[in-house]
């Protein structure tokens, strides 16, 4: 009569509290016992399609899974194959690529602002986070033709200009969008609800946070300062001046505080990039002269990028190349491997929520079963990221 | 605090009635011109979804659309030598059957239709409200 | 001919007293079944139509373009009128049927003891102030009942939670009431209100009663912020998971009721009755039954989107803080509420 009983919960693909991943709880009464996420529901090889593909044409492909934040997945595929390559990138271009990716940390953490807040329950903060990415998108249009799947980052530069009042347009947008901070301050960060739901909920302790490798926001929330901006700057990151964001606690409510002071930076990150953008070409001159002079003049004229002949068949060097990007989610890692064709050996990406996948055991083991959906709020996973 | 905003006004764009304008260089859908084009093929080898076909007609091949693959990325756009190939600010043309979807060159070279009757407004930054839309 | 048109009249008057008496009118026309039913399509509308409005979007807006989309909900009774209606194979039959229905209908028992005026009544006793929570807990217990019976982890959850609720939210309301009575000197709701007219509305006389009610009102009726037992992220939909078709209606627009009932018991203790302000209206009786049943329904209207308006500001609690809340603050709130209660009958001010 005295035996405990567990109860398996299939918390699984069909349901509102946990995104379209499979997890299975093991729970007594309401503690959880254990706890396992069983990924691959959105498995769609990424990489092994990449095999299949030239070099310019993995570019899409490479910044579907993580809709997002795309530009620092292209980034980081393009740094890759920049090493490979073996080409000079002009600086404003470099600059541009700042731009776009600052801008899409700040789409990417309102976008898990968002799903958060719809997790907790309050459906207001779900719909003020998705109504403020209108103006960033439609920024992004501006800047790059279109809302969401940019293909802006190319081997060599990028593929558009700054437009004319790119930078008053942006300045009022971040003028709003600071406004907005103090609402949803008010509406959900200080809300006694959110705080006594969040607080104190799924601690991942510092040794433990370092120890399984969770990465981002995570991993500065539960105190360990580590940015691959700072560590290993990429782009022109070493010339721009921002802060480092830890929280001690390493609960729920401290992720969120972190994402929301980096919103605050990322948006004085940009304001840097406005004011010192230099002048000059933003593409590189290894490239531009494969161009056919007639739309050299068009290129000049327009702002807009045409491609050299060579882009439909690019073929680096042989060898492998490496590199890593800060994503709004984490470090996100590249590796390709080239043989000297068209198309890569093997492309192999480690996304920022494989790596956080581990966090929901250290975090959830027991705790109470209406927690899932705050720690997956918290940790935003995001299940086609993790299962590319 | 949420009484302050039975006041604001709405922030939804009601799109069968109403559509945005879209800017200059907004990656729609394509118009070729025939007589500009010189047959290189490279849009068809750069396309990364494979939606533009080589169609042989006469002597010369042409390229028709797929629009079922387009992933409206630009890359044909920007790599044609002749600048045949141009944007149209249309993204919301649904067809029937597939076989509407996939365009040979007598149709490519047409473009997509432009509706007339939609009201169009114009996405315009602003402080207090992010986006507003004013009419066109 | 003569004699058959008489007996035609006389009949047609012998409907119309049935209908206009005070046994008849009550629980099926006017706070009873056919207001239920259109305050229920008035109130789901409100609620969507307010959030909407606060999240800067609009709510139902293509049904009926022209009131903005008051008649949505009918559209979506149409609808779910004809859904396919599907039994799971091991759930217990015969409860799973029976038991939204019984719900649906147990929650509006209380309405028959509800005083439109102060002639006005279906039932002529002198306990209305006791009987209306009374016969309103009697719905929650078959909320665990649609739970069990759905052989399903989730309902079983949920069912587990509104059971650890229901303690929570009950005794707090009873002593809350006891305060008022005790205030009052008498378990007639017709008595509480006239006492009301003379001094002060219920709310100014034992604010700690009032806070206590609302707050066991919210649970009650699963407004945010303590939805816990049905539409959260969590659990599906809490008890209700396995339905579809017409029974959902059942069991979703049962809460809402709740509301609707506790709210005019609230406005009816403690916002003064059916009397504007503190000064009783004198005419005729019928007359008198009419504007009285006006304003009661205003006060009530009033209760109800206050309680709505939570939804666009809070999140969710946790079942545990719930319990917490409800047995520290909640239980002690009223506990006080009672004391204060007695300190003023004790020194005369009532």
């Amino acid at each position: 009569m005295s035996e405990p009983e567990t109860v398996e919960l299939l918390i699984g693909p069909q349901h509102p509290g946990s995104g379209h991943m499979r997890l299975v709880a093991e729970v007594d009464g309401d503690i959880i016992i254990k706890f396992e996420p069983n990924i691959g529901y959105v498995h769609r090889a990424v990489e092994k399609i990449a095999e299949t593909k030239t070099y310019l044409q993995v570019i899409p492909l490479v910044e579907r899974p993580a809709l997002a934040d795309a530009s620092n997945h292209n980034l980081g595929y393009i740094l890759a194959l920049e090493k490979l390559l073996d080409v000079e990138i002009p600086p404003r271009a470099q600059y541009l690529r700042m731009l776009l990716c600052e801008i899409n940390r700040i789409h990417s953490h309102l976008y898990g602002l968002g799903i958060f807040g719809n997790m907790i329950g309050s459906s207001t903060m779900f719909e003020w986070a998705f109504q403020d990415r209108e103006p960033l998108l439609e920024l992004s249009q501006q800047l790059t033709g279109a809302r969401l799947t940019y293909t802006y980052i190319v081997p060599g530069g990028v593929r558009r200009n700054l437009p004319a009042d790119f930078k008053n347009n942006i300045l009022k947008v971040f003028s709003y969008l600071e406004k907005r901070f103090v609402d949803y301050n008010k509406l959900f960060v200080n809300n006694p609800v959110t705080i006594a739901r969040l607080e104190g909920v799924g601690v991942i302790s510092k040794t433990d946070a370092a120890r399984i490798g969770i990465v981002g926001p995570n991993l500065r929330g539960s105190g360990v300062p580590y940015d691959v901006r700072k560590v290993e700057p990429y782009c022109a990151y070493n010339e721009i001046d921002f802060d480092l964001i830890t929280e001690e606690a390493g609960d729920c409510y401290a992720r969120l505080l972190v994402r929301r002071e980096e919103m605050k930076q990322s948006i004085r990150i940009v304001r840097q990039i406005l004011d010192k953008m230099p002048d000059g070409p933003y593409f590189a001159d290894k490239y531009m002269k494969m161009v056919n002079p007639k739309m050299k003049e068009l290129v000049d004229q327009s702002g807009v990028l045409r491609f050299p002949a060579l882009f439909t068949a690019l073929k680096p060097a042989k060898g492998t190349a490496i590199s890593r990007v800060e994503a709004s989610r984490g470090e996100l890692f590249y590796y390709i491997v080239s043989d000297g064709s068209a198309q890569p050996y093997r492309l192999r990406m480690i996304t920022p929520s494989f790596k956080n996948v581990a966090g929901y055991k250290a975090a959830l083991i027991g705790q109470r079963l209406a927690d899932v959906p705050a720690v997956y709020g918290s940790l935003d996973y995001f299940p086609p990221e993790a299962d590319r | 605090m949420g009484i302050k905003y039975l006041f604001v006004p709405r922030a939804t764009l009601m799109y069968p009635e109403v559509s945005m304008d879209l800017c200059c260089n907004y990656r729609g859908m394509l118009k070729w011109y025939d007589d500009r084009c010189i047959s290189c093929t490279m849009c068809a080898r750069i396309c990364p979804s494979g939606a533009i076909k080589m169609y042989k007609t006469d002597a010369k091949k042409y390229p028709g659309i797929n629009y079922q693959r387009c992933i409206f990325c630009g890359y044909c756009r920007d790599i044609c030598p002749v600048n045949a190939l141009e944007f149209r600010p249309v993204h919301d043309k649904a067809y029937y059957s597939l076989d509407e979807q996939m365009q040979k060159p007598m149709e490519f070279v047409k473009g997509p239709p432009v509706e007339e009757e939609i009201k169009k407004v114009k996405p315009v930054f602003d402080e207090k409200r992010g986006l507003k839309y004013d009419s066109a | 001919m003569m004699d058959a048109t008489a007996t035609a009249v006389q009949i047609i008057l012998a409907i119309w007293h049935f209908i206009i008496s005070p046994e008849f009118f009550i629980p099926i026309v006017f706070p009873g079944l056919i207001t239920v039913l259109v305050v229920l399509l008035g109130l789901i509308w409100f609620e969507r139509k307010l959030t909407a409005k606060v999240q800067l979007r609009y709510g139902p807006y293509y049904i009926a373009k022209h009131v903005g989309g008051v008649i949505q909900l009918m559209a979506d009774l149409m609808r779910y009128l004809f859904q396919e209606f599907i039994i799971p194979k091991d759930a217990d039959k015969r409860v799973f049927v029976l038991a939204p229905i019984m719900l649906f209908t147990l929650t509006l028992l209380p309405v028959i003891a509800i005083p439109i005026s102060s002639t006005f009544t279906a039932i002529h006793s002198d306990l209305t102030l006791l009987l209306v929570p009374t016969l309103a807990t009697l719905a929650p217990l078959l909320v665990i009942i649609i739970g069990w019976s759905s052989n399903n982890k989730y309902s079983f959850i949920g069912s587990l939670r509104e059971g650890y609720m229901i303690m929570s939210y009950e005794i707090p309301m009873f002593i809350s009431v006891l305060a008022m009575a005790v205030a009052y000197n008498s378990l007639s709701l017709i008595q509480a209100v006239q006492k009301q007219t003379g001094i002060a509305w219920g709310l100014v006389i034992n604010p700690l009663a009032a806070i206590a009610f609302f707050g066991a009102l919210l649970m009650t009726s699963s407004r945010f912020p303590f939805d816990v037992s049905e539409a959260e992220s969590e659990i599906v939909v809490g008890p209700y998971t396995e339905y579809s078709g017409i029974f959902f209606i059942f069991c979703l627009g049962a809460p809402y009721i709740k509301l609707y009932i506790y709210s005019l018991f609230f406005s009816l203790v403690f916002l003064g009755g059916w009397n504007p302000l503190v000064t009783p209206l004198t005419a005729s009786p019928i007359i008198n039954a009419i504007l009285s049943g006006i304003v009661l329904l205003i006060k009530a209207g009033i209760v109800m989107a206050v309680a709505v308006y939570m939804r666009t500001i809070f999140g969710r609690f946790r079942i545990d803080q719930v319990l917490k809340l409800g047995w520290h603050k909640l239980f002690a709130l009223s506990i006080l509420a009672v004391i204060l209660s007695l300190v003023l009958v004790g020194l005369g001010v009532l």
